[in-house]
């Protein structure tokens, strides 16, 4: 039973995951008055990339490639979708946040093992990013947890039966989204793969397979970080809601991307620290002496 | 006749959907890729899109003349590049020199040094012709025809010699590189 | 001539013993001196507001058999220009670097040497900057034909057919 749930979480995050980017490239285009590619376009181009012929750059750059993607589907089997949840008990927060960072760490290793210049500087800004993004977010998240008494993903998202968590707590929603903005690579924050300034940074050298391996990776990395704002934040759902709450999600992150200029590394760690750091603790603050609507 | 195999031809059919392209933007065709990729034509119809880095892409789209400096970087960029991978040589200076046919430092035809699977004629192309020529070279692909790759697999030698014939050396020495 | 000009112009009348002035314009004035003294009127011009190298070129007189060096200053001050131009000897092609009045002519300096093959006393710096691999006399010079060097170098198309001759004749241009 478990293997089919697994196996239900993974196709659900390949086939809607894949789905919802062509959309949202579609979605993008008709902002800039295009007609757009169809909604199968990274379908397309996922199986296009893995039938190329490829070239390695040495074992810890294949390692570090396999690392990433099998770290970034752990992490997904994980996350609840809505009712639908592989590992019943253990979906906690902590592993999920633990887990996600083998796939981080897997990508950098393999990225800085293909050794171009390009690629170490992308890492280097992603993992800064990181830096920046992750501090709100975990301090917003650890408001709700205080709240709720609990880590498990599935808890917290069931407790929210009588008002959603956004609404209970508007100010700790906001800053998740923007935090999720940044970890999502999208527009103001995609400082790591800058295409006209570091050649699209971490991606510099990958060709053929890995290219595709990676896309797939970063679906399923989408996944895995709005997946768990629609849990945490957006009530309670079942299956089907669920993948409703993501799309509006979704949709909305790149609405905002696809009509903002990008920061410069430097500029997202001192906005991130600045402004949503700042909301963060004021939430804390307001959980700790239970002013929760 | 046809003699690929199931699979391939199902690849065939997935690159001709999906091609990226990455442009030696050196010459003055670059000009005509910004109303292609934007709303007025929209490239991106097509699944076409352009890439920053040779690795990922399928496409090396020469817009316009090159000279012997800049065909040193254009044969690294090409040999970089994954297969299967295509060439497509934009204006006429990339045909015959074009205004350029007597300089002492341009090229005079592309494909004697690289394999090129179309050629898009005219000083310039108009965004209409860059379309005509990517469907043309997406039937190409769809149909097996755009064997430029494995064409410069095959002749490799014959190919190095010119380029040796043309630079005299394809190494890049580069005073702000070393 | 403005006001401002004229002054700098005596002043450069009594420094250099010959000097042929051509008024090109309102603001622009060329200046054609001897070779010995034009790091003089150079040095003092730069002294006198002229303290902007525009551009320092050579035009190739082949038939006087002369290389002439020409130096475009302007004046930020006044927004004049003056060209500076003296004609050396086509034959043994050297002269002397103006590196330390404006650093940025050791760009120019190399590549002139690397264009037209001309030497800069003091300049030791002359790497090509643009050329690599050049194995001809330098192209700018006019006795260089560059037709026959691509030629040589880079095959021309051939094509099957002349398009444009058959074109002629259908029209009429030439008979059969």
């Amino acid at each position: 039973m478990t293997i089919l749930k697994v196996a239900a979480v993974l196709l659900t995050g390949f086939f809607f995951g894949l789905t919802l980017e062509g959309i949202s490239r579609k979605v993008m285009a008709r902002i800039q008055r295009r007609y757009g590619p169809p909604w199968y376009q990274n379908f397309l181009d996922v199986f296009k990339a893995l039938s190329k012929i490829g070239i390695s750059h040495g074992w810890i750059f294949d390692f570090g490639i396999l690392m990433a993607l099998g770290g970034v589907i752990a992490t997904l089997a994980f996350v609840p979708l809505g009712n639908l949840v592989a590992f019943p008990g253990l979906d906690n927060l902590f592993i999920i946040v633990y887990l996600f960072a083998v796939g981080a760490l897997g990508m950098a290793m393999g990225m800085v093992g293909s050794g171009n210049p390009n690629a170490s500087i992308g890492v280097a800004r992603a993992l800064t990013q990181m830096l920046g993004y992750e501090i709100p977010y975990m301090i917003s998240v650890a408001a709700v947890m205080y709240y709720y008494k609990t880590a498990s993903v599935s808890t917290l998202m069931l407790s929210q039966q009588d008002k959603w968590t956004l609404f209970k707590m508007p100010i700790g929603g906001i800053v998740a989204f923007i935090s999720l903005l940044g970890m999502l690579g999208k527009k103001p924050f995609d400082t790591p793969i800058a295409p006209a300034e570091i050649a699209s940074g971490p991606m510099v050298e990958l060709s053929a397979k890995y290219m595709g391996l990676l896309m797939l990776m970063h679906t399923f990395s989408i996944f895995v970080e709005v997946g768990l704002f629609v849990d945490i934040f957006l009530g309670v759902s079942n299956y089907w809601t669920f993948l409703l709450k993501f799309t509006v999600v979704w949709i909305f992150a790149t609405l905002i991307s696809s009509v903002l200029p990008r920061f410069r590394i430097e500029q997202v760690v001192k906005f991130y620290w600045k402004v949503p750091l700042s909301l963060a603790f004021i939430q804390a603050l307001f959980v700790l002496i239970g002013w929760v609507f | 006749m046809d003699e690929r195999g199931i699979w391939e031809k199902i690849a065939d059919k997935l690159r001709s959907k999906s091609l990226w392209m990455l442009h030696y933007c050196t010459g003055c065709g670059a000009m005509e890729l910004p109303p292609t990729m934007t709303s007025r034509f929209d490239m991106e119809r097509f699944g076409m899109g352009p890439m920053a880095t040779p690795r990922q892409a399928d496409i090396l789209f020469i817009t316009g003349y090159l000279n012997t400096k800049t065909l040193r970087r254009v044969i690294y960029t090409y040999e970089k590049m994954a297969d299967p991978k295509y060439v497509i040589g934009f204006g006429s200076c990339t045909l015959n020199g074009g205004i350029y046919y007597d300089s002492y430092g341009t090229i005079n035809k592309l494909d004697y040094y690289l394999p090129v699977d179309l050629y898009i004629a005219g000083c310039m192309p108009r965004p209409e012709a860059l379309l005509e020529a990517f469907n043309e070279l997406m039937r190409m692909i769809r149909n097996g025809e755009a064997n430029g790759w494995k064409k410069y697999k095959e002749n490799y030698e014959w190919y190095k010699n010119n380029q040796l014939r043309s630079l005299g050396e394809v190494y890049v020495h580069d005073e702000f590189h070393e | 001539m403005t006001n401002s000009m004229n002054e700098v112009i005596n002043n450069v009348k009594n420094i250099a013993s010959q000097v042929v002035i051509n008024e090109i314009d309102e603001r622009e004035i060329k200046l054609e001196l001897n070779e010995k003294e034009v790091i003089n009127v150079l040095s003092y011009l730069k002294g006198n507001g002229f303290s902007h190298l525009s551009l320092m070129t050579v035009v190739d007189w082949i038939a006087e058999n002369k290389f002439e060096i020409v130096y475009i200053l302007f004046s930020w001050e006044t927004g004049n220009k003056i060209i500076v131009s003296t004609k050396i000897d086509r034959k043994e092609a050297k002269f002397v670097t103006i590196k330390h009045l404006w650093p940025t002519a050791r760009f120019y300096e190399r590549e002139i040497h690397e264009f037209f093959g001309i030497e800069f006393k003091g300049n030791d710096d002359m790497k090509p900057l643009f050329l690599e691999i050049w194995d001809d006399i330098p192209p700018l010079r006019k006795d260089f034909d560059p037709l026959e060097y691509s030629k040589k170098k880079f095959p021309d198309r051939e094509y099957e057919k002349d398009v444009i001759h058959e074109a002629k004749i259908i029209r009429g241009d030439i008979n059969g």
